[in-house]
């Protein structure tokens, strides 16, 4: 079997703020379909280098591929519009609005208007916030805004999903739910997870990629990274254990 | 926030006084009460241009007065060249919503913050207010049009009936049309907001990163409520040249800006009922205590911008609809009693 054409790379990327390298190199590939967990200790450039791939910092050097197509530079809205759904580290809703218009509102980019409704409605349910639905965002717990936030992104669909620190805030049981909602999106869509919560992780993670100073410090799969000592020593520390 | 408009009471309300005063007005006021009314709906309609772009997309101006001014003296020169008002008309609109269009790209293509926006804003006015003034010699002149300096243009033509330029309105008949105008433009625009262009306002209003990672282009769609506003504020400006009759660099000034801006505040953002509530209550205040000479005019209308803030910083059609939206849900609690 040949090897799938990746739907994002990227080669030599760097973000340089000042005189800091916040991301060095990065040679970066994902298959169509993946579910990938970004890992690192803080500072370690997984943020930067997330927000180079949505557009939202122009990196210094380097390519960025979607599908092939060279987006470097792109504007954040171009990319979003070649299909990519982004949630940010900060959910980042429109407040005064109501979830169920949040929600609408992202679907009717890619649909007419009473396929927008109905596909709102599903995402509501699916994301189990359908009582939240008329309530204005801006007054909603963390962990709520989290799972709207989420709805936001899926509702239309899109091919790639980058999802930076989701489970942020959010109760066990929320956890749980949006643990199943990444697997579920994953068996659709390509996804990339930036995560610090170790339960959530293990949950979900599968060939995962560790950042460190601003390069990639290992790829393997989630179980070899656990065991990793070097890993350990620069990242998970004590949580590896307890989490062993 | 979500029901729809035809289910919104006040939007038929808004439009039925409109009509109500466009028909029954000319027949019981005086000519005098007419003049000073077709004022209020010209100020109106300036004052919308503002509190459709600060309430409904977000875009705080300093410089409306700079498109007013734009589209008073858009008309008053074309008006004069052209012996009709039909076409200057349309231009008063059209020129500086091209010109807002342009203003807009710069600002919002190059990420200006908002301080700095509402600095450029202020700058654009008071360069053409500048510019303006310095034209009084004879040299200055567009066509038959003399700019004349501080001295204002004299004599813009009244607004005549479209393809008769002999057909001049009478004051009654100019009440009437303006009349027309401002319910046509509540129309709109609250149409306009309950679109779909008009929810990513709202969105962008309310978190511009979120409407980007949405997929929306923030900066083509703020361009584009710019321009509509500031078209908007040039339509008045031409119909309060030919209202006057005479334009001067005072519809440049930082005055103008700053009144769309205390009407908007005093009247709601975020409405548009509101600010033209508080174009009519303000400027019957102002003209009262003109007249009575006692106090100066600005001082006191200061005062009562300072307590309106301070006291009910919502405006005040929000700030009364939630209390008769609190009073609703005290009633029946009251009457268990």
């Amino acid at each position: 079997m040949s090897e799938p054409t990746p739907i994002l790379t990227t080669e030599k990327l760097v973000m340089q703020f000042g005189g800091v390298t916040a991301v060095d190199h990065v040679d970066f590939s994902l298959n169509p379909g993946e579910l990938r967990c970004l890992l690192g200790p803080n500072g370690a450039g997984k943020s930067t280098f997330f927000k180079c791939l949505t557009g939202q910092l122009k990196p210094t050097s380097g390519t960025i591929r979607l599908n092939g197509q060279d987006i470097t530079g792109w504007e954040t809205h171009a990319i979003v519009n070649l299909g990519v759904g982004i949630k940010t580290q900060v959910p980042n809703l429109f407040d005064g609005l109501s979830a169920y218009e949040n929600i609408r509102m992202a679907a009717r980019r890619r649909h007419l208007k009473p396929m927008a409704k109905e596909r709102a409605e599903e995402m509501l349910e699916k994301c189990g916030i359908t009582h939240l639905a008329r309530r204005e965002v801006g007054l909603l717990a963390h962990g709520q805004r989290q799972l709207v936030e989420l709805a936001t992104v899926l509702a239309p669909a899109p091919a790639l999903v980058l999802l930076d620190e989701p489970a942020a805030g959010m109760t066990g049981a929320e956890r749980d739910r949006l643990a199943d909602l990444v697997l579920e999106t994953a068996r659709r869509a390509a996804v990339v997870v930036v995560e610090h919560d170790m339960a959530f992780i293990r949950r979900i993670a599968k060939f995962t990629t560790v950042f460190n100073r601003g390069a990639i410090f290992r790829e393997a799969m989630i179980g070899d990274i656990m065991t990793d000592r070097a890993v350990q020593e620069i990242y998970l520390g004590k949580q590896a254990d307890v989490a062993a | 926030m979500e029901t729809s408009l035809h289910r919104d009471a006040g939007f038929w309300v808004m439009i039925a006084i409109g009509l109500a005063l466009l028909v029954a007005g000319p027949l019981v006021w005086d000519l005098f009460q007419i003049m000073q009314i077709t004022q209020y709906v010209v100020l109106s309609v300036y004052v919308l241009s503002l509190s459709y772009i600060w309430g409904f997309g977000g875009i705080l101006s300093f410089g409306q007065a700079a498109f007013f001014g734009l589209g008073a003296y858009t008309f008053s020169v074309a008006s004069i060249n052209m012996g009709e008002t039909t076409f200057p008309f349309l231009l008063a609109f059209g020129l500086p919503a091209l010109f807002g269009a342009a203003l807009g790209y710069f600002m919002f293509y190059g990420k200006l913050s908002d301080v700095y926006m509402g600095v450029v804003t202020m700058v654009v006015t008071l360069i053409f207010w500048k510019l303006i003034n310095h034209t009084a010699g004879p040299e200055y002149a567009i066509g038959d049009a003399r700019l004349g300096g501080f001295n204002g243009i004299p004599s813009v033509p009244v607004l005549n009936v479209p393809g008769k330029p002999e057909a001049w309105l009478d004051p009654g008949q100019m009440f009437q049309v303006f009349m027309a105008i401002l319910v046509i433009l509540y129309i709109v625009l609250r149409t306009l907001i309950a679109s779909d262009f008009g929810r990513v306002s709202l969105g962008i209003r309310e978190n511009e990163t979120r409407a980007a990672l949405l997929g929306y282009d923030v900066r083509r769609h703020k361009v584009i409520v710019f321009a509509i506003g500031a078209g908007i504020a040039g339509m008045a400006g031409g119909m309060w040249a030919t209202y006057q009759t005479f334009v001067d660099p005072n519809v440049f000034s930082l005055e103008m800006s700053a009144k769309a801006l205390i009407w908007t505040m005093a009247g709601g953002v975020g409405t548009l009922a509101g600010p033209i509530i508080a174009v009519v209550v303000l400027q019957y205040l102002s003209l009262k205590l003109g007249e009575m000479h006692v106090l100066n005019n600005n001082f006191i209308l200061g005062g009562i911008m300072m307590v309106l803030v301070l006291l009910v910083p919502k405006g005040g059609l929000p700030t009364l609809r939630d209390a008769l939206v609190a009073l609703k849900a005290r009633t029946p609690a009251a009457l268990q009693r």
